[in-house]
């Protein structure tokens, strides 16, 4: 499927003396080596990479792309257009359109990778021992998973994160890393137990079985290395998808609130006035976006690269 | 596989979202379009006992329930409504109130005398909590009603009960008059007659003598044009139905929905898309569009509201009189009128609204001038907190405007202010009804009845049903009173003005604007008009087919 499948079948002849040359080369060569040398070739694994690295560089180092002030605002701009710094106009409070949304980045990248840890430290534990010590602990465990996941989503999300931030003095930044953590863990526990079932059952871990090796020493030492790959390819869509989520619910006014910038509460804000001037709407959601189709790139390259069944 | 539930989760996320975001509330029984009903949008009510109700959203729905002793004309003098006659005597002390033969209470109940007597009774006394209780303080034997918490609202002391439980003043003469006792002559009592919490309430209202039955407030029987139909819908709708063979005027539609409506953009929409019949305050958001949404549906009529910002006094980093002055002229009230509100409000220059008699431009005087340089100077001088926070509503329009003038305030002052939004009007008025540290208070006031002394006496005296900000002046509140018991309206006024410029000596509160109504309706509805309350008329509106 992947490119070098069709490399290996158009130059055939050339397959019987490439091979024992590649193998005395790469002797040590790893899964994670190969599917790096997978990722090198792939464009949309740059694209993404180049993405990615630009908006985390964005929400380390807002100055870098802006030396103005994104809380400065004064309403005698309202809605004025592309001026000096400010190349996307201004917004209704005249505030920097472009210094909002650069700022913006901090929040959504926050969020996304605390939420995401969160959400990953779960699913470890759930996948973990689930698929680990199987029987009841997996009915029970799975069965949890299930209830998790027929619970609607945004309600939930809705919900919780108001529960969680009723004081409006907040601006609602850990209220919604908890919400999205503890609602988005279910697919990467999954993928955990299965990997974990998979890999259970190879020799290496019989044979650390019968060297005596605990359970504990098993689960981190033997199986969790060996079942992580995609474990980890989930998250990184997940991160893509959790910082969308964040702006879904700061959109609704559940999310980040008060004075936090933020792409959700800028789309927001804008689309009130959408009609009236459309930057203050249209950049948000383009850096919002890309950001998220990044994220999601990112991790669907690293998983054709790490899949053996897609090799 | 794997890479595929994700993307579906964020496609259907917004989905959601946007289903959400559209559609407040679209999903209202259809029957409306056929019936001769109306819908007309409202935030959640914080009350609907009558005595309890001293916002407009509660008083609005409350105007269909309820017929009123005195309503106002065009020149805002009272006129008799419910009441037959309403008489002084030489010296405005003792009131004598005829009522009207042949109206009842939705339940069958005739309206007579007592009614009123125990409705207003049960908002006087102390321990009921009621917030209108304060405009029955003019009235005989009202301090005996009162009782004082020893230690405080905090203390573990409970208050003890007051002396009496009935106002002296009030006396149910036969099943047709009431006579109402004054503590103090007041002139112009006959226009606070008109207010929302002296309508009366029903023998069904009460489980015993001075006890409100157990959900009497869910479904309010009262002497209106309309009643209930069915329930409270708490955050949703209240329904109104039309009664039959009423006494009074009889309104030209057969009921009303009350839509409620967390958020008026979204108000807004169902206005546009045609699932609402009236929206009184279009949203800032839509002001500029809305000509176009609704063409000559768009109107302005004006209104009595006078919007400020309150300082709660009891605050320590606000009692500095420097601070308040300085926060006040860091403010350009011009530059928000024109560019969030498009000219539909004016700048507020006095502490009453322009459609009162007694009305002075520029009472305020240089405290509401923009001055950024000497509102800087002031605040350091007083050293004024580095951090304020302006905490609003959300249901209501003001998350524009409220950001606005904390830029202004940033902007003039160099420290930081935030606008904190508290989801609903009621949790707002509840906070800070506890004294908690809400920072300044978005707050708006419509008037109850047409006198000067309705934007001073509630607002700002020392027991003020809606002074939220602890503000308390002796002289103030002297000079109030004496208003109040003056022989004619103009020296009652001359008074009323004198306590105004107390008031813009000390600056409790910062003046900002005097609005109008900016409401739109759809193409069901005609006759649409709304009043100096901010009410829609209940009695002219119309539907189209």
């Amino acid at each position: 499927m992947s490119d070098m499948n069709s490399v290996t079948a158009a130059e055939a002849p050339e397959k019987l003396s490439a091979q024992p040359r590649r193998g005395k080369s790469d002797k040590n060569r790893s899964l994670a080596g190969d599917a790096w040398n997978d990722l090198r070739k792939s464009k949309i694994f740059w694209f993404a990479v180049v993405l990615v690295a630009a908006v985390l560089l964005m929400a380390a180092w807002p100055s870098l792309f802006t030396s103005a002030d994104p809380n400065e605002c004064a309403l005698n701009r309202k809605h004025a257009g592309p001026s000096g710094g400010a190349i996307f106009g201004y917004d209704f409070q005249g505030c920097d359109v472009y210094a909002r949304t650069i700022y913006g980045a901090r929040n959504s990248i926050i969020v996304g990778i605390a939420s995401t840890a969160l959400a990953g430290i779960i699913g470890i534990i759930f996948g973990l021992s689930s698929g680990y010590f199987g029987g009841a602990v997996d009915a029970v465990l799975s069965r949890i998973i299930d209830i998790m996941l027929s619970i609607p989503f945004l309600l939930a999300g809705i919900v919780l994160s108001r529960r969680l931030s009723s004081d409006p003095n907040d601006n609602g930044l850990l209220a919604v890393i908890l919400t999205l953590g503890l609602l988005t863990w279910t697919s990467s526990a999954r993928v955990m137990r299965s990997a974990v079932i998979a890999s259970k059952s190879q020799d290496y871990v019989a044979a650390g079985r019968m060297l005596g090796a605990g359970p504990g020493r098993l689960m981190f030492r033997h199986i969790l290395p060996n079942s992580i790959a995609s474990f980890i390819v989930v998250l990184t869509i997940l991160l893509g998808v959790n910082i969308g989520v964040e702006a879904t619910l700061s959109f609704l006014g559940v999310g980040l609130k008060g004075d936090a910038i933020s792409w959700g509460i800028a789309i927001s804000e804008g689309t009130g006035f959408a009609r009236v001037a459309s930057g203050p709407l249209v950049w948000p959601a383009v850096f919002l976006g890309l950001t998220v189709l990044a994220f999601i790139m990112l991790g669907d390259a690293i998983r054709d690269a790490f899949d053996p069944k897609l090799r | 596989m794997l890479g595929k539930s994700p993307w579906k989760m964020a496609v259907g996320a917004t989905a959601i979202a946007l289903l959400a975001a559209g559609c407040g509330s679209g999903d209202s029984e259809e029957s409306t379009a056929t019936s001769n009903t109306v819908s007309i949008g409202i935030a959640e009510p914080q009350h609907l006992i009558p005595t309890n109700t001293t916002e407009s959203n509660g008083a609005e729905v409350l105007a269909s329930l309820f017929y009123p002793l005195v309503d106002f004309n065009e020149q805002n003098e009272p006129v008799e409504v419910a009441a037959e006659s309403i008489t002084p005597d030489k010296t405005n002390t003792t009131w004598t109130v005829k009522l009207k033969p042949g109206f009842t209470f939705h339940n069958g109940e005739p309206v007579i005398a007592q009614n009123y007597v125990d409705a207003w009774n049960y908002g006087a006394y102390g321990p009921n909590g009621q917030g209108g209780s304060y405009f029955f303080s003019s009235i005989a034997g009202y301090a005996d009603l009162q009782s004082k918490d020893p230690d405080g609202e905090e203390g573990p002391q409970k208050a003890p009960d007051p002396k009496a439980k009935k106002l002296t003043g009030l006396k149910a003469v036969d099943d047709s008059t009431i006579e109402i006792k004054l503590a103090a002559p007041f002139a112009s009592f006959k226009s606070v007659l008109g207010y929302t919490v002296f309508y009366p309430l029903p023998k069904a209202a009460f489980s015993a003598d001075g006890v409100l039955a157990e959900g009497f407030e869910d479904a309010i029987i009262g002497n209106g044009p309309f009643k209930m139909k069915g329930t409270w819908q708490h955050d949703a709708q209240i329904q109104v139905e039309k009664v039959a063979d009423f006494k009074g005027q009889v309104p030209k539609i057969d009921g009303i929905t009350w839509k409620i409506y967390q958020e008026d953009s979204a108000q807004y929409a169902d206005l546009v898309a045609g699932n609402l019949d009236v929206q009184t305050q279009i949203p800032i958001e839509s002001l500029a569009s809305a000509s176009a949404d609704l063409g000559d549906r768009f109107q302005k009529s004006p209104n009595s509201t006078f919007q400020f910002v309150g300082f709660p006094t009891f605050q320590k980093e606000f009692s500095d009189v420097r601070v308040r002055q300085a926060i006040s002229m860091a403010i350009n009230r011009q530059e928000i009128t024109d560019q969030v509100f498009l000219g539909s409000q004016t700048p507020a220059t006095s502490f009453v609204s322009p459609v009162v008699a007694g009305y002075r431009e520029n009472t305020c005087g240089d405290n509401c001038k923009y001055d950024p340089a000497k509102a800087k100077e002031l605040y350091t001088a007083a050293k004024g907190p580095a951090e304020l926070k302006i905490t609003y509503n959300a249901d209501g329009p003001h998350k524009a405007w409220v950001d606005a003038t904390c830029n202004q305030i940033k902007a003039a002052l160099g420290v930081n202010c935030t606008g904190v939004g508290e989801p609903k009007f009621a949790d707002l008025l509840t906070k800070v009804e506890k004294k908690e540290p809400v920072g300044l208070i978005r707050l708006g006031w419509i008037m109850d009845y047409p006198l000067m002394e309705n934007y001073l006496g509630p607002l700002y005296s020392t027991e003020g049903s809606s002074n939220y900000y602890g503000y308390s002046n002796a002289d103030f509140d002297r000079l109030v009173e004496e208003g109040r018991s003056a022989a004619t309206p103009e020296e009652a006024i001359a008074k009323w003005q004198q306590a105004e410029d107390i008031l813009a000596k000390e600056m409790p509160v910062i003046p900002l604007r005097n609005a109008q109504n900016v409401f739109g309706y759809s193409e069901n509805v005609t006759n649409v008009s709304v009043d100096l309350f901010q009410k829609v008329n209940l009695y002219e509106i119309e539907r189209t087919s």
